[in-house]
Parts: C-alpha cells; sequence; structure tokens
C-alpha cells in the first residue's frame, strides 16, 4: 500500500506536496526572523560595518553560483520524474548532492580561514549572527543533500517518482534563503 | 514507465501539469543564465561605490531571483492559491516580529531607559577601529585606555570587577571604594608611580604590572586622574 501523501489529494494538491508548503511555511518564520534580527541589528550597530567587511565576497559569490547551479539540476531532476525517467532523475539529483557538497567544502574553507583570523562566533555581535544564520543555513543543506540521497536511490528504481519534486521544493527553498544571506553578510559593506 | 511514475501524472491537479507545460530543459537552462547574470550584476553593483546602487543590486536584485526561483523552480505560481496565502501568512509574522521589535532594538534610548550596553559598545568598537565621535586620530584618551588596559582586572568602570578579578589574589583595588582612598598614603604621587613601576615598586601587590615602558609621563598623568576621579568623594 503506498503512502496516503502519495495518493490523496483532497486538499486540492498531492498531500505529500502540501507537507512541503507547510514545512516551508515554518522555514519562513525560523529564517526570516533571524534575516530581520540580524538587519535590525546592522541599522542600529555602525560599527558592524568595519566587521562585515571582512568578509569574502568572492567566496560568497563562487557558493551562489553553486547553489543556483544545483537548484537548476534539480528542477530538471523533476523535469525528468515527470516524463517517468527514473534513471535520468536519480543522476541528476545526484549532481545536486554534488552541489551541496561542494557548498559545504567551500564554507568549511571560508569558516577555517576566518576563525584563523580571529573571527569567531564570540567575537562580535556581527560575526556571531554570520556563523549562526550561514550555520543553520548549511545545516538544511547537510539535510537536504541526505534526503536527496535517499530520494535518488528510490528513483534509481523508478520508485516515488513524486518526492524527486518534494524534494526539489526543500532544495530551491534553501537556494532562496542563501539568495538573502548572500547580500546581507558578503554585499552590503 | 512505473506505475507509481504514471500515478504521479494522474494524481497531480490539472492547473499543476498545465503550468509545467510550457518548461522543459531549455527554459530551466534559460532561467539559471538570468540568474547567473543577475549575480553577476549583484557583485559588480558595489564596484560602482554609490550606496544607493549598492542597496539596488543587493536586495532589489535578490528579491528578483527569489521571484525567478520560487515562481520557475518551485512552481509557486501553479499551487492552489492556498498554498500562497499560508506562506504569505508566515512572512506575514516575520514582519510582525520586525515591526513589534525592532523599535526597542534598533533605538538605544528611549523616554525612561537606556541601552548603555549598546552604547558603550558602539563607542568602543568605533574608537577601536580609529573612527571614535570625539577623537583626532592618535589622541589619548584616559577613560578608554583605562577601560581597555585596566579594565581587564580593575573592571571598565574602576569598581575592582573585571573579568579577570576574581582570579587575582590579593584582588584588585575598587577605586569606586571611599575606603581605598582613605588610606593617606594613596596620594597623586604614589598612584602615578604604581602605574609606571607596577605594585611591587610601592610595596603593593606585584600582579600589578608598569606601564612606564607603555605610556609616556603625560599619559600616565592623564591615567592617575582618571583613577583618582573615580574616587566618590573626589572634589
Amino acid at each position: 500500500m503506498k503512502p496516503v501523501a502519495t495518493t490523496r489529494t483532497a486538499a486540492g494538491i498531492q498531500t505529500g506536496r502540501l507537507a512541503v508548503w507547510w514545512l516551508l511555511a515554518s522555514e519562513i518564520v525560523i529564517f526570516g526572523g533571524l534575516l530581520v534580527s540580524y538587519i535590525m541589528h546592522r541599522l542600529a550597530h555602525p560599527e558592524w560595518a568595519d566587521y562585515a567587511s571582512h568578509t569574502n565576497t568572492w567566496i560568497g559569490t563562487v557558493n551562489t553560483l553553486v547553489l543556483l547551479s544545483s537548484s537548476l539540476s534539480a528542477v530538471l531532476a523533476h523535469h525528468a520524474a515527470e516524463q517517468g525517467d527514473g534513471k535520468k532523475a536519480a543522476k541528476l539529483l545526484l549532481a545536486t548532492i554534488g552541489g551541496a557538497v561542494a557548498f559545504l567544502v567551500i564554507k568549511s574553507f571560508e569558516w577555517t580561514h576566518e576563525i584563523h583570523e580571529g573571527f569567531t562566533i564570540t567575537a562580535n555581535g556581527f560575526w556571531a549572527f554570520y556563523y549562526v544564520a550561514a550555520g543553520i543555513h548549511a545545516s538544511h543543506v547537510i539535510v537536504g543533500a541526505i534526503l536527496m540521497g535517499w530520494v535518488a536511490w528510490q528513483a534509481n528504481q523508478n520508485r516515488e517518482l513524486q518526492r524527486v519534486e518534494l524534494v526539489g521544493i526543500y532544495w530551491h527553498f534553501v537556494d532562496v534563503v542563501w539568495i538573502f544571506l548572500f547580500p546581507l553578510l558578503y554585499i552590503a559593506k | 514507465m512505473s506505475e507509481h511514475a504514471a500515478s504521479h501524472g494522474t494524481e497531480a491537479e490539472h492547473g499543476h501539469e498545465e503550468g509545467h507545460a510550457h518548461h522543459g530543459p531549455k527554459d530551466y537552462i534559460r532561467i539559471w543564465l538570468v540568474l547567473v547574470v543577475l549575480l553577476a550584476v549583484s557583485v559588480a553593483g558595489p564596484f560602482l561605490e554609490i550606496k544607493v546602487i549598492t542597496l539596488l543590486t543587493a536586495f532589489g536584485i535578490a528579491v528578483v531571483k527569489a521571484f525567478l526561483v520560487c515562481k520557475h523552480f518551485m512552481h509557486l505560481d501553479v499551487q492552489p492559491k492556498y498554498v500562497l496565502y499560508f506562506l504569505g501568512t508566515a512572512l506575514a509574522f516575520m514582519l510582525l516580529f520586525f515591526f513589534g521589535v525592532a523599535p526597542d532594538v534598533m533605538n538605544h534610548e528611549g523616554q525612561n531607559w537606556t541601552n548603555m550596553a549598546a552604547q558603550e559598545e558602539i563607542e568602543r568598537a568605533l574608537i577601536a577601529q580609529g573612527h571614535g565621535p570625539a577623537l583626532e586620530p592618535g589622541a589619548f584618551d584616559a577613560a578608554t585606555t583605562f577601560a581597555n588596559t585596566c579594565g581587564p582586572c580593575h573592571g571598565t568602570g574602576g569598581a575592582g570587577d573585571g573579568p579577570a578579578a576574581a582570579a587575582l589574589e590579593p584582588h584588585p583595588a575598587n577605586f569606586t571604594d571611599p575606603a581605598f582612598w582613605a588610606d593617606p598614603t594613596r596620594d597623586h604621587e604614589h598612584i602615578v608611580a604604581t602605574i609606571t613601576n607596577g605594585g611591587a615598586s610601592v610595596g603593593r601587590s606585584a600582579l600589578m604590572a608598569a606601564f612606564g615602558g607603555q605610556f609616556d609621563a603625560e599619559q600616565i598623568e592623564a591615567l592617575a586622574a582618571h583613577v583618582e576621579s573615580l574616587n566618590p568623594n573626589h572634589e
């Protein structure tokens, strides 16, 4: 028997997809609260401009490009799944996981460098926000990569292809959060 | 096509499927290219060094990029309307939080309150960054120097309660305590000598280091005057 999330459409939408949207509504509050808190402090603390000038715009740019590209492979995986091509969907999801891993590797180099420079989470309010916001985001990247691995494994056997879209929606959201983190932490200096 | 894949197609609501009809891999790649170009513009913006343009290219483009991802990659536009409503409600709560809290967080002074911690941190940090409000570059400010150099032991306010105080025996002097100043040997020369040559030179705790090598005589005079000004009975 298939899970109810894939068979019921009582709300005019596949229940699994509805659940993902609800999840994202809660994520909006989590990341939104974090980002507006950052904005409040950034505007109220003129000394943060100097702290922010130490973030590396180029690393941030490369990571943005990585995430945007991983979103492309995620939506292409969704397209392949719609065509019933589970194997292709699985391959494209693997490419997306590759993007997630690349993002995390780049981030770990970036953080290592910053911590060596003395910009630790306890250095001041700016760096505390920097590590907390990017850290919560990175944890979402890790969770997304694990989920995509599972979905890709199923898709490769042409099972539960609807999940390719569901995990994709989540992944695009992670991308959107980074789209806002990028100017806040790397561009507005 | 497996039965699962087939059921996926038939289960999805019509609007959703129609929404996909005009999206093929080429469309997705085109949208990705637009996103990459927008990213390049947002990175190039600050090079013009015009604040308005930086903010516009940074945040204006972020909104456009987010819109493109939501519409074309997440297919938010072909979901039932109520999905938009509850996502919008979550966004509205975020704004409610911002406007509810911002007046307190962003102001450091109200009618009946002052956020001294925030004010002191801003002042301290700006001075440390070399663009303090009241000071000429390189000017010596006894109160700031006291807070930075003496503060770790004596406390920024001189009450002998700095972060390191608890670990020191004897405890660092509390300059705000009248009892400290009751000792008649603690005159101006004594304070100057203690700062210059350290505690041991005047028969006090050797934990009080000598600062004669770090500051010139004039600066030590100013530091001593600041220490004396902490005496509650100071004239």
